[in-house]
């Protein structure tokens, strides 16, 4: 039993470390004087590597206000801004149309741009661009298509000899926002996969024989490096690792029918597609855009935040850090860092319109 | 009356514990309350699991209003979490009672606290480390070779089969690495109590012209069965709750039993943390109280495991009596 003490022991010392960070946390968070404020954020993690690129400029510039980053996800990104836990829950998916409903309060402002590239480990393939479309890959995930040389890619890819082995389709285990993205396009480009599955932060993904769940985008990349045969989704802001990895990326046919790469052309083409078409809360989705040669798997990368902050001081301090984010923030010497891309001006517009409502 | 403020502070103190264990089961039950009255007794036998649309609105089913599709069955998860504890425990029993013999017999004495230290040490490696070992070499070697030579060969008896199908990911990469993880527990608990034998059973066996082996076999083990039993169980409550390497490297299987070694699996811990964060973005909340019911099933489990470590040891002086009479 000496055992089963030490163990006891070091988790409550665990545990009562924990419990003294969140008191300074919310200690800090609380004491909202008029010289210093502290915004708290937490969320998505694909978002949290350009908040720890915009926090050290954003604060060096106005030392009144210091802010904390955190990544925990985008699910509880939101679920801690609804709470009034935080001050800035980063997202890569809008507040659905239940919560906002529920929660009126609770706005979706987009910050920039991100996008998804679906990639591959196939031997001899390397520096080859694959085309892939929404239902074959929705076949894949699905297990209806099991090995590379289905007539279905075959059909897409003309003249390229594919091998006759199965297919490893890799998913991710833990509630995304890029899963959320590529069950979305998967959704709007299939109507099998939307009536089966649609899309989620968290899949109820389908029983394949060979398939592997991944945790975050690091995971799924060492999976599809270590598995040859293997397809999978991965965050763009992994571009650079996942081409020192030598996977393969796929261009996928867009709504126009086109098989596009991802570039910053064609995903500003998908974001300005869809510029006229956004209503002033911005919640409106970028996957499979009309519009010619646009990258079909775009999305705005958000902010959610509530409209009633606890004291004007920090409903101040909120207003002034995501005007900068969406302005002097959207510059290419942060964005270029994760591959992301700025706002259109336009949105840039509705974005400011969103903010000014922060109180 | 007198107050005696040191008795009532320790007495304080002492309820804190039970209290705050209270306080959590109570919590549980409270919060998946409206969980257990919706999915009823098949949350432990189906299969299914799936959040539903979290991006429609709600719907009324079986009169609560719950995402459209929602269903929520643990069954692939109790059976992971089991098969990968107890595959663990196969695996790791003979190896921490060769250890803790090897050290405790053939080590020369000024040198066993070194080596019993370093065994130590392995028991407060963090999970997570356990877990990127499992990714950066477990992984691999279960994937390109380990799995692929056991379907080669014995692929005809199915919990052999599949290896050469997928990355390595699945059972028994989460069960060797469970296994690693708890191996110091039952060594170091089983060396303490060999440590503890009585010199002069030790000897007499020796006397009466015992081999080594016989004088381990017969004279010592017998003494220690119970500790040994003992530390199974300790081994087995940290096997069964164990979250984060497990997550790493057991590949996440979802709707589908385990078939093969080589299946992707889920375990109960593993699965809350993965679906945590999506379950938060339920506007019916319905989810989240899912998973504190599977918390709470996690919670019986564990709790049969360690009441079983209690009576089992609870019977040591027993054993020794008996022992004694042989």
């Amino acid at each position: 039993m000496k055992f089963a003490n030490k163990f006891s022991r070091s988790t409550f010392l665990r545990a009562g470390v924990a419990a003294l960070a969140l008191a300074g946390l919310t200690g800090i968070a609380g004491t909202a004087k008029a010289d210093t404020v502290t915004l708290v954020e937490s969320g998505s993690s694909l978002l949290y590597p350009l908040f720890n690129l915009w926090v050290p400029d954003f604060t060096a510039a106005n030392s009144s206000i210091r802010i904390t980053t955190t990544s925990t996800g985008s699910g509880a990104g939101i679920a801690q801004a609804i709470k009034g836990l935080i001050q800035i829950g980063a997202s890569d998916a809008y507040v659905s149309d239940a919560m906002s409903a529920k929660h009126p309060n609770i706005l979706s402002i987009p910050l920039a741009i991100s996008a998804q590239t679906i990639n591959y480990n196939l031997p001899g393939m390397t520096g080859k661009n694959l085309h892939l479309s929404g239902p074959i890959l929705a076949g894949i995930f699905m297990g209806k298509i099991t090995k590379w040389d289905d007539p279905a890619i075959a059909a897409a890819n003309p003249g390229v000899t594919l091998p006759d082995h199965t297919i490893i389709p890799i998913h991710r285990l833990d509630g995304s926002g890029d899963t959320f993205i590529f069950s979305q396009y998967l959704s709007a480009s299939t109507p099998a996969w939307k009536s089966a599955l649609g899309y989620s932060t968290a899949i109820s993904w389908p029983a394949i024989a060979g398939e592997i769940g991944a945790k975050g985008n690091a995971g799924m990349l060492a999976a599809a490096a270590a598995n040859p045969y293997s397809v999978t989704y991965i965050g763009i802001s992994y571009a650079a690792k996942v081409a020192a990895a030598g996977l393969g990326t796929a261009a996928l046919k867009d709504a126009a029918g086109e098989y596009v790469l991802p570039t910053p052309t064609t995903i500003g083409n998908a974001a300005n597609s869809v510029v006229t078409d956004t209503p002033p809360d911005e919640r409106i989705s970028m996957i499979f855009a009309d519009g010619p040669m646009a990258y079909p798997i775009v999305n705005y990368e958000y902010a959610v935040v509530s409209t009633s902050q606890p004291n004007g001081d920090v409903a101040t301090a909120l207003q002034t850090f995501l005007n900068w984010a969406i302005t002097t923030g959207n510059s290419p010497q942060y964005l270029d860092k994760v591959h992301f891309l700025p706002l259109p001006s336009a949105i840039q517009i509705l974005s400011k319109t969103q903010i000014a409502k922060i109180q | 009356m007198k107050i005696r403020p040191f008795r009532l502070a320790l007495l304080a103190l002492s309820l804190l514990i039970p209290a705050a264990l209270a306080a959590v089961v109570l919590f549980l039950l409270i919060y998946a309350g409206p969980a257990l009255g919706f999915n009823g007794f098949g949350f432990i036998s189906r299969i299914t699991w799936n959040l539903g649309d979290l991006y429609s609105d709600p719907v009324t089913t079986r009169g609560v209003l719950v995402p459209p599709g929602a269903s929520y069955g643990i069954l692939v998860f109790v059976v992971g979490t089991l098969l990968s504890s107890g595959i663990a425990i196969l695996i790791a029993v003979p190896l921490s009672v060769g250890a803790a013999i090897f050290l405790s017999e053939i080590v020369p004495p000024r040198v066993r606290p070194v080596l019993s230290m370093l065994v130590e040490l392995v028991a407060v490696v963090p999970s997570v480390v356990f877990g990127l070992w499992g990714i950066a070499v477990l992984v691999p070697f279960i994937g390109n070779i380990l799995g692929p030579a056991l379907s080669d060969t014995l692929g005809f008896i199915p919990i052999f089969a599949g290896g050469n199908s997928g990355g390595g990911y699945g059972l028994l990469a989460a069960a060797v690495v469970l296994a690693l993880m708890i191996t110091p527990i039952i060594a170091t608990t089983l060396l303490d109590a060999l440590m503890q034998v009585p010199k002069e059973n030790r000897e007499s066996a020796f006397a009466l012209g015992a081999t080594h082996f016989e004088v381990v076999s017969k004279a010592m083990m017998p003494m220690v069965r119970t500790t040994l039993i003992g530390g199974i169980v300790l081994a087995l409550g940290r096997a069964l709750g164990e979250t984060m390497a497990v997550l790493m490297v057991s590949g996440g299987g979802l709707n589908i039993l385990p078939s093969s070694l080589f299946s992707p699996i889920s375990t109960i811990a593993s699965f809350i943390v993965s679906q945590l964060d999506s379950a938060e973005g339920d506007p019916t909340n319905m989810a989240v109280r899912s998973l504190a019911e599977i918390a709470l099933v996690l919670f019986i489990i564990t709790l049969i495991t360690n009441a079983g470590a209690k009576l089992l040891t609870s019977g040591l002086p027993h054993v020794h009596l008996r022992s004694k009479k042989h």
